[in-house]
């Protein structure tokens, strides 16, 4: 597979140009960020790679703001660097680890264990700027945290395994950090669980509540009955949320690597996943990428 | 009548048919004044197996028509000039309401504010809450993608529905979702065609129903009005707040004139007639550690120049201080008879400069605007009262929106954060997109409603459109809208 010939286009535009003349003469494209989400369960019979790792780098930050733009191939690391310092984060925290890019996480709406608290992608990018497989440069959504100018292109395109276009840009909303964030390791008993339950759904709103050793395929989870907790807020809030958590379980400090371990782990089995590929679903396939350039069979929606 | 309208006639009855012109004139407008289109023809279906029959009829005449919940929305997108109007009030059936999946379903007429009263027993509410709440329904909510000041912590209506089924204009009946469903089938996967749909003001299809969030109502809720001299320093105080990392659940601006006009109406609240601006803000959450957030904003306005800081002592008192805010546009029936409520989108750190600059649009034209907002989302409303039979006034207006807009998007903003493009801000678009981009929008739109019928003329200019282009060079002799 290496064989693969590469093209790292450092513009949209010179992306437009790749795309239009593959589309041309029938070759088939698999795009790739850091490499790691490649075949999703069903690999791409590609004549050539088409990379974002010279779209890199954030293009604007104005933390007063809490938003962000960057090229598509910068990496959860880099962003967590530069958010860090101004008590801020992109709080996607997807599945996998931080050497993967933010245009993949976008592509593939990969979210993570904190997403019903802090969101997801879909609820997270403000807009982005892709190409698509007919060459346009698609200027979707803005970098405004409200929106509704025009048809959502940016809800269409995130999310979209590339099927729909390569996203070369995208502009997030970011959040401030917790002023105190801290970690648990709870060993729940089976009377409990009902209540650990509650609080995850109550009004504390813990960043996450995941019970381990069920579904988890950490090799090193607990086993059932242990449930990891982060909890984020002020002083007083959180100190009324250990209090509750320990009317609940036993409590032990958790280091917060616990949950890179946790996203590592848990990535491949987020990665499959069967396509819904209903009439409409189709119809959108073959308005922005009819020669199916861009990925082609990765959803599997050739037979 | 046509043979549409008795053929609409034998599907919802002649009762729910309109089409004698004297009474199409009650649907000539939305809420947005100066603008009236009346439609050729109006049909009222009473059920979903009607809505499918009706739409599917429309199809097999070949006939354009436009979807309308309870006409409230702020950019003509309702109206139905010459054509058939579907109105959908009369589908106003909460169909499930689970409050341990904390999710209700709904047909597209059911108002919000109903809504929310059905899931209060279980301590739970509907979180987007547009000012027009009491009246708006949730089909139009999600055509529009509704916001309201509590979306700045809760999110818009796109954060708030899970899967919707829609009959498409060609007739088909479809399901969709996020794309992140567990449909049960075993797929796990797909395109976020509700993401889509959801504020396609009505080009897209119709809501047959849609299932919706519910919010647990919050533990304790601390509303705070804080008082300005100069409305730079409310503005900065917005900005402090944000990036200080503490979430209100709501964080409004009103102005002088806004104050004003709300205190000399019925709907007074007690705001501080001589202040420049208030703020008005809510923290909600947990009660524990919910004073520390309160005192933190507190803390913050009086960094920025706050005068005074008021807390709301009890439930009544809170709710005087929103319905000023609630009420604020029809508080301004006072000043003038007619009133725009402009709608547009700054990034947060140049709301003081914006503001401004408005305030120097309007000297500059003779109009007097009120600034009522969601400054905690940037999110701008400058309100003009004013008459719209005055040509000379209605023309000032017009020239006043247009440098309002034109000077938000430098602002790197946009030109509507809630309301919608429909037909007031089509001239702003090819200001704001690229051709490409436009053309990707109009390629959305054929997905859903390749022959343009839902809501024609509307959102994103026809000339947009190189598609359409294409058909026209093939087929001089066309009868399409103005729009995608």
């Amino acid at each position: 597979m290496s064989a693969l010939l590469r093209d790292a286009p450092a513009t949209a535009a010179q992306a437009a140009t790749i795309i239009r003349d593959a589309a041309a003469a029938d070759r088939v494209l698999r795009l790739v960020g850091a490499g790691t989400w490649l075949d999703a369960g069903h690999p791409v019979r590609a004549h050539a790679e088409l990379s974002t790792e010279q779209l890199a780098g954030i293009t604007s930050y104005r933390p007063e703001d809490l938003t962000l733009s960057a090229g598509a191939g910068t990496t959860l690391a880099e962003l967590d660097a530069a958010t860090r310092v101004h008590g801020q984060w992109c709080p996607l925290l997807p599945w996998g680890d931080d050497r993967g890019t933010i245009g993949a996480t976008i592509a593939t709406a990969t979210s993570g264990p904190f997403a019903e608290r802090l969101g997801r992608p879909r609820e997270l990018v403000l807009g982005l700027e892709c190409v698509d497989g007919t060459g346009r440069i698609v200027a979707a959504g803005g970098r405004v945290v409200k929106n509704v100018a025009g048809f959502d292109l940016t809800r269409a395109v995130t999310g979209s395994w590339g099927t729909l276009g390569l996203i070369t840009q995208v502009h997030l909303r970011l959040r401030a950090r917790p002023v105190v964030d801290e970690s648990w390791a709870v060993d729940v008993p089976a009377s409990a669980v009902a209540a650990i339950e509650a609080f995850a759904r109550g009004p504390f709103a813990p960043l996450a509540c995941v019970m381990m050793g069920t579904d988890g395929p950490h090799p090193e989870a607990p086993e059932d009955g242990h449930w990891m907790v982060r909890l984020g807020g002020n002083e007083a809030n959180l100190a009324a949320a250990r209090a509750a958590l320990r009317a609940i379980g036993t409590l032990r400090p958790l280091a917060s690597e616990a949950w890179d371990e946790l996203r590592i782990a848990r990535a491949p089995v987020e990665r499959a996943l069967r396509w819904r590929w209903d009439p409409l679903s189709r119809r959108l396939r073959e308005r922005f990428d009819p020669a199916q350039v861009l990925n082609r069979g990765l959803l599997g929606e050739v037979a | 009548m046509t043979s549409l309208a008795a053929e609409l006639g034998r599907i919802v009855g002649d009762a729910h048919v309109i089409a004698r012109a004297t009474q199409l004139l009650v649907y000539r407008s939305d809420a947005l004044p100066g603008l009236q289109r009346a439609p050729a023809l109006a049909v009222f279906p009473g059920t979903r197996d009607e809505l499918v029959a009706v739409v599917r009829a429309l199809a097999a005449a070949g006939a354009p028509f436009v979807a309308r919940g309870a006409g409230t929305g702020l950019s003509g997108g309702a109206l139905a000039e010459g054509i058939t109007l579907l109105g959908l009030h009369r589908l106003k059936r909460i169909l499930a309401l689970d409050p341990i999946g904390r999710t209700a379903t709904v047909e597209p007429g059911v108002v919000n504010a109903t809504l929310t009263r059905a899931a209060a027993p279980h301590g739970l509410h509907y979180a987007p809450d547009p000012s027009s709440q009491t009246a708006c329904t949730i089909g139009g909510n999600i055509a529009e993608n509704a916001g309201g000041p509590h979306c700045l912590k809760y999110g818009v209506t796109l954060d708030h529905a899970v899967r919707a089924t829609v009959v498409l204009p060609g007739g088909e009946v479809v399901t969709l979702d996020r794309g992140d469903a567990d449909r049960g089938d075993g797929s796990g996967g797909g395109y976020d065609l509700l993401g889509a749909f959801i504020g396609s003001e009505g080009c897209f299809g119709v809501v047959v129903d849609v299932t919706v969030r519910l919010t647990p109502d919050p533990e304790r809720v601390i509303t705070l009005l804080a008082d300005f001299m100069r409305v730079r320093d409310a503005a900065d105080a917005t900005s402090r707040i944000i990036a200080a990392g503490v979430l209100p659940a709501a964080l409004e601006l009103m102005d002088q004139p806004t104050i004003e006009a709300v205190e000399s109406s019925v709907y007074a609240a007690g705001y501080p007639r001589d202040a420049a601006a208030v703020l008005l803000i809510e923290v909600d959450g947990a009660a524990a550690g919910l004073e520390d957030d309160a005192r933190e904003v507190e803390r913050l306005c009086r960094a920025a120049g706050a005068r005074g800081v008021r807390v709301a002592h009890d439930a009544s008192e809170r709710a005087r201080l929103w319905q000023g805010r609630k009420k604020a546009f029809g508080a301004m029936g006072r000043v003038a008879p007619h009133l725009v409520v402009q709608d547009a989108v700054v990034p947060r750190s140049q709301l003081a400069e914006l503001l401004d600059d408005i305030a120097a649009i309007g000297a500059q034209h003779g109009v007097r605007i009120c600034n009522v907002f969601h400054a905690g989302d940037g999110n701008l409303h400058p309100n003009i009262p004013y008459d719209a039979h005055d040509a000379g006034e209605s023309a000032r207006v017009h020239a006043a929106m247009t440098e309002i807009m034109t000077r938000c998007i430098e602002a790197g903003g946009t030109i509507t954060g809630e309301h919608g493009v429909g037909l007031d801000k089509l001239p702003y678009m090819e200001q704001l997109f690229t051709p490409d981009t436009l053309d990707a929008m109009c390629s959305l739109r054929a997905v859903f409603d390749p022959d343009r019928r839902a809501n024609p003329g509307k959102v994103v200019p026809v000339r947009a459109c190189r598609e359409w282009h294409a058909a026209v060079a093939a087929r001089p002799a066309t009868h399409d809208g103005g729009g995608a």
